[in-house]
This record gives C-alpha cells, sequence and structure tokens, in this order.
C-alpha cells in the first residue's frame, strides 16, 4: 500500500522532484570550481587511505577493488542520512508556508544522491576494470544484476532519510547523535574490510555474525562486490537473505511514520 | 458552490520553551517525570464559515488573534487539531513570496523551481515565462543568481509566479507592502483582474482600505475566535470601535490641560440619528458637549479627520473658519456641519480639540478617537467626491 502511494506521489509530482533534484544538484556543485569532481576524489582519497593504514595496522590486505566498492556505497549511504536530516528542517520556510506532499523533500535528497552515485560509478568501474585488467582477471558474469542492487540500495538510502527528515523535525539533536552512530555503523559494516575478517570472530560467536549479515549495509556491500568481483561469493543464509528483504520493511515503515509525523512539521519548525 | 468551507476549525499550539525540541530535553524531561507539558493555547478556537466561488474576503483583527493561521490551515500547511476545512479548486497562497527561491540558482531557474513548487507544470511556465518576467519587470537580471537581489525584487518574482499559476483560490497575507508603488498598482491591478475572472481571494492585511476597497466581505478574528463577519465597513468599524479608537489597541492621543473637557461626543446623520456609518454626499453632524471648569476666553474648536490609513484629508477649526466663539464656561454645546460630505466611502478618524486662541494652551485633545465609516452610495470611484459636469458640443 504505502509502496503504492509512494509510487504514484512519484507520478504526480514528478516535475516538482526533478526540479529539486535539480536544485540540490546545482547547488552542490555551483559552489566549487571541481564541483561534481569532489564527490568522486572524496570516496577515492578515503580508498587509498584505507587501503594503505589496512595493510600497515593490520598487515593484511583487502583487494583494492573491494574497498573502492564499499567505500561509493557507502558514501551514498552517508550522504542520504545526512541530507535526509535537513531535508525539511532546512527547508523550514518552505515547508510553513507552501503546501505540497512533505515526503517529495527526503525522497529528491536522496534521488540527487542517487544520480550522484551513478554517475561516481563510472568513474569506479572504469578503476575496477583497470585494477582487474592489470590482474589479468575479468569482470564477474552477475554485473548484470547492478540495477537490482542499486534499486535495493536506494530503498534502504530513502528509507533511512526519512526517517532521519522526520526525526530531526522533533529532536533537532539528531544530527549529533547520528554522527556517532554513523561512525559507529561505519566499522561494523564491511566498508574497509570484506566478510573474510569477521570470520575468526563467526567461529567463536555464530549468533552474533549471523545478526552481523542481518545490518543490510552489510549485505549491499557485500551483493556489490559479489556481482562484480570474481572470487567473492555472496553468503546465501537466511540472516543475509533478511538483509536484502529488510530495506523493503524499512521503507514502508519509514514512509508510514513520516506521514503521520508530517502534520505537525509546519508547528515544530 | 462553496470555494472554501471551514467546521469547527480549531488550531491548538504546544508551548514551548526556547530553542527547537531536543531529543536530550525529551529524556530529560522524561526522567524528571511530569512537567514535560507546559501548557497550550489555541491560535484558533471553533471557526466555520462558507466563502463562495468568487467571493473576495478580507480578515482583519490585532496582531496575534490567529488570522495568520486561518490562512495557513486554508491552505493547508498547518494541520487542524479539531475541526476541518475543505477548498474546491486550485489554491495559491501568496503567504510568502519566494519562500523556496534557492540563492544560488538564477531566476530564471527560480521561477521554474518555485512554479514546480506550487504544481505548475513546466510547458505551461515555458508559455508564460516572458510574462513572468515581464510582470516582475526583472527582464535584465532574470539569469542573475537570485541572492543578489533586492528584497523588492524577490518578492516582485515571488509573486509574478504565484499570479501566473491561475489559481482557483489565491491566499494573500500582508505581502504586497513589500514592493514599490508602481509594483503594488500592478499587483491591485492583478487582483481586480482576479475578481473579475470569478476567482476567490481570501486576504489578510491590516490596511483596512484596501480591505474596504476589494473585499465583499470581511471577517474580524480576535483571540482565535471569529467575532464578525459581514459587510466590510461595518465589520471594520467593529473592529475599530472595539480593539482600536478610544484608547484602544491603535495609536490614540488624549491629552490637554482639561481646563475645558470634551464631555459627549455624537456623530449624526441628517436625520439626526446617532450613527457610525454615513453616506457620501449628505450632510455629517457631529454634536461636541463639553464643560469648562474656567472661564476661558475666546477658546478655538478644531477638527481633523485621516484615512484608516493615517492619511490626512482635512483639518480646519472655528478661528480659520472665523467663527469666533467670545468666552465659555460650565456646559455647552457646539455643532460641527459637514454639508455634503465629500469623503466616498471608507473607515476614517475624527480628532477633536480645544485650544486657544494663540494656540499656546492646549485643553483638551482627541487624536483618532471617533471613528466613522463612509458608504459610498454614488457610481463614481475613488476616495473623495469631486463636483464634476460634462460638456458635449458635437462637430466643429
Amino acid at each position: 500500500m504505502a509502496m503504492i502511494e509512494l509510487w504514484h506521489m512519484l507520478k504526480d509530482r514528478r516535475e516538482l522532484i526533478q526540479n529539486l533534484v535539480a536544485r540540490e544538484l546545482k547547488s552542490r556543485y555551483k559552489g566549487s570550481v571541481l564541483g561534481f569532481l569532489w564527490s568522486i576524489l572524496t570516496p577515492l582519497f578515503m580508498a587509498f587511505i584505507y587501503v594503505f593504514f589496512l595493510r600497515l595496522l593490520a598487515g593484511r590486505g583487502v583487494p583494492t577493488e573491494e574497498i573502492i566498492i564499499g567505500v561509493f556505497a557507502w558514501q551514498f549511504t552517508a550522504m542520504c542520512v545526512n541530507g535526509g536530516m535537513t531535508a525539511i528542517t532546512g527547508n523550514a520556510n518552505l515547508v510553513k508556508k507552501v503546501y505540497f506532499p512533505r515526503v517529495v523533500m527526503p525522497l529528491s535528497v536522496t534521488l540527487a544522491n542517487l544520480v550522484n552515485f551513478l554517475l561516481s560509478l563510472v568513474v569506479q568501474f572504469a578503476i575496477i576494470l583497470i585494477l582487474l585488467h592489470l590482474r589479468g582477471a575479468h569482470i564477474h558474469m552477475l554485473i548484470v544484476l547492478l540495477p537490482a542492487v542499486i534499486l535495493l540500495h536506494l530503498v534502504f538510502n530513502l528509507a533511512l532519510a526519512m526517517f532521519m527528515a522526520g526525526a530531526n523535525v522533533y529532536f533537532r539533536d539528531t544530527q549529533h547523535l547520528v554522527g556517532v552512530l554513523l561512525s559507529a555503523w561505519f566499522f561494523v559494516s564491511p566498508v574497509m574490510y570484506n566478510l573474510s575478517f569477521v570470520e575468526r570472530a563467526a567461529a567463536q560467536w555464530p549468533v552474533l555474525t549471523s545478526l552481523y549479515v542481518v545490518n543490510p549495509m552489510a549485505v549491499i556491500i557485500t551483493a556489490y562486490r559479489a556481482i562484480t568481483l570474481p572470487g567473492v561469493a555472496f553468503p546465501c543464509t537466511t540472516e543475509a537473505v533478511a538483509g536484502l528483504v529488510l530495506p523493503l520493511v524499512l521503507l514502508v515503515l519509514a514512509y508510514r511514520s513520516f506521514q503521520r509525523a508530517q502534520h505537525n512539521f509546519a508547528d515544530m519548525l | 458552490m462553496n470555494a472554501i468551507e471551514a467546521r469547527n476549525l480549531g488550531k491548538r499550539y504546544q508551548m514551548r520553551g526556547l530553542g527547537p525540541p531536543t531529543l536530550f530535553g525529551a529524556l530529560t524531561r522524561a526522567l524528571r517525570g511530569a512537567g514535560a507539558h507546559t501548557g497550550h493555547f489555541w491560535a484558533l478556537q471553533d471557526v466555520s464559515f462558507e466563502i463562495p466561488k468568487g467571493r473576495t474576503v478580507g480578515v482583519v483583527g490585532p496582531n496575534g488573534s490567529g488570522k495568520s493561521s486561518l490562512l495557513g490551515l486554508v491552505a493547508k500547511t498547518i494541520t487542524p487539531t479539531c475541526g476541518s476545512v475543505t477548498t474546491h479548486g486550485r489554491i495559491s497562497s501568496l503567504l510568502e513570496l519566494g519562500a523556496g527561491f534557492h540563492p544560488d540558482l538564477s531566476g530564471r531557474e527560480n521561477v521554474f523551481l518555485n512554479a514546480a513548487i506550487l504544481g505548475i507544470a513546466r510547458e505551461d511556465v515555458r508559455k508564460r515565462f516572458d510574462h513572468i518576467v515581464e510582470f516582475a519587470g526583472l527582464r535584465e537580471f532574470i539569469d542573475m543568481p537570485v541572492k543578489h537581489y533586492s528584497s523588492g525584487m524577490y518578492v516582485r518574482l515571488g509573486f509574478a509566479v504565484a499570479v501566473e499559476m491561475d489559481p482557483d483560490i489565491l491566499l494573500i497575507d500582508e505581502v504586497l507592502a513589500v514592493g514599490d508603488v508602481a509594483f503594488q498598482l500592478k499587483c491591485f491591478d492583478r487582483i481586480r483582474d482576479f475578481q473579475r475572472k470569478g476567482k476567490t481571494l481570501l486576504f489578510v492585511s491590516h490596511a483596512l482600505q484596501s480591505v474596504e476597497e476589494f473585499c465583499d466581505e470581511a471577517f474580524l478574528i480576535h483571540h482565535g475566535n471569529l467575532v464578525a463577519a459581514g459587510d466590510p465597513p461595518d465589520v471594520i468599524l467593529k473592529y475599530i470601535r472595539a480593539y482600536m479608537g478610544e484608547g484602544g489597541y491603535l495609536y490614540t492621543q488624549e491629552f490637554g490641560t482639561r481646563e475645558v473637557e470634551f464631555t459627549e461626543v455624537k456623530i449624526r446623520n441628517e436625520k439626526n440619528e446617532e450613527v457610525a456609518t454615513l453616506e457620501a454626499g449628505r450632510p455629517m453632524y457631529v454634536d461636541i458637549q463639553y464643560r469648562a471648569h474656567k472661564r476661558i476666553e475666546r477658546p478655538v474648536f478644531g477638527f481633523s479627520v485621516k484615512t484608516g490609513n493615517g492619511f490626512y484629508v482635512f483639518g480646519s477649526n472655528t478661528q480659520i473658519a472665523k467663527y469666533p466663539v467670545d468666552s465659555i464656561e460650565g456646559e455647552g454645546a457646539v455643532r460641527l456641519t459637514i454639508d455634503p460630505l465629500t469623503l466616498m466611502q471608507g473607515n476614517f478618524f475624527l480628532s477633536l480639540s480645544i485650544h486657544s486662541w494663540d494656540h499656546a494652551v492646549q485643553y483638551h485633545r482627541r487624536e483618532d478617537w471617533y471613528p466613522f465609516v463612509v458608504k459610498n452610495i454614488t457610481d463614481a470611484h475613488g476616495l473623495f467626491h469631486l463636483n464634476s459636469a460634462w460638456d458635449h458640443r458635437a462637430g466643429g
């Protein structure tokens, strides 16, 4: 139900969403000289740092390609969380004075980040192809599933953006809390490492590891890696499948709670 | 058919402390137990009305009476606590012009963005784009980022977009005061245009003159209640009477040595009835009773008339009128006759004074103290009646 509603709203307000996405992207890139380049350079630098320090500190490496995939995917989610947080509070003027479906705001922030992510994927795949070529390897056949993984990732990010947008109206200190939670989440998600790093813990606490893959971020990043790189397997356990379904459930919940919360937005801003 | 219908509409606000709500605050309140509720107040309570299609309604009332909440509820930006409001047709609200303009984007980009927010199709905007720019008078600035616009330019562009949307219902909240005179005139033209097209307008204004001029009906709101609704002059008079004149909210003044005092003042029409509403072109009488506590030689009685907006219309006194009063002591009465009353329509304030012949001593002065309304019974328009005649001769 919620999904159908959301889909209809997306169709009816197509032009508004297009405009808001364009506004978001234009204003993001107009301010800086390098513009769009920054959104690619940042994760590349991050990937470089992780590769370097992980080798240095842990003494064992994760393939550079895996880290690049992890960092780009993580960046997409982190930007949606942060963007979602200010989607309503940052547009208080608009929300208080003009009526339009409020859900358009977190939605367009997420879509703007999607555009950004898709563009950065081009660069990401160019680099990965070069790296694979140097090792004499080829990209995985399952890469045809990429759109499906992106869609799942998008659903998850949209749910987060909606939660954040609503929560930040009611509790304006959400952003401080989220800053901390986001860095904790970064470490429990396989961004700069992969699932093989948690195998040792898996042997000791099996329950914990099965829970580990319920984290949609762990599943999504691993899925990206599994469909792109040869030699990365997706753990087809019940918990991992649950992690795949969870974003859909979250989206419905997020949409419902956002719709309920929006009645008071004008009063709380 | 009604364009807007409100049933028992109410809006309650929670009283909050300073600053925005925080999770930390909520937790500490929860830990301390009760005391989370700091009280609430009703911005609007039990308001019911119907506005038929094509009618222009002005909402008047003191600051903080709930006027803007009412408009917000009709615009659906505010959710009612109880009751309901239903609207038929496309609404465009001029609640905040240029809300949603992005400072970094150019005027052109913002026109499309703002139109999208208001729900206008891109194709329509493209067709009317030149119109919008022309109306806003921003041809040479349209590709400049709006952060470099002046506040007037901002509002002009916002207004142009909002009115080009061709709404069925237009909500206006005291926004027209920002532009310069030329633009205001353009706006009023556009509003008249809307009225001719049979659109519904709901507008909040402190410019009572504009409410008079444009509205078919006026609502008076006070403390969140719809106190009166009806003919604009009557409602406005009620408003002025209850909350403004006679030492009310408005800037009224009373001063003087009080050696002579006004005791009773009555405004009468030609039938000698005490009235608040007079008709243009008919006589107006003001009966002033005074009490002089000591003998005053050659006092001067004066009066002046201002419009509801404070525009000084006319002022005169017994000295200027060459009607010297020798001396007064004890009680007495003066009658001021204005015949014919050449004011056409609107709200006016009468000020009265008694002072000494050399203007050195002000005995008693009541500034903007007596409100009255003039109704236009002629077919002519305007603020003043000019005695005019036509003369036509055919051929050379």
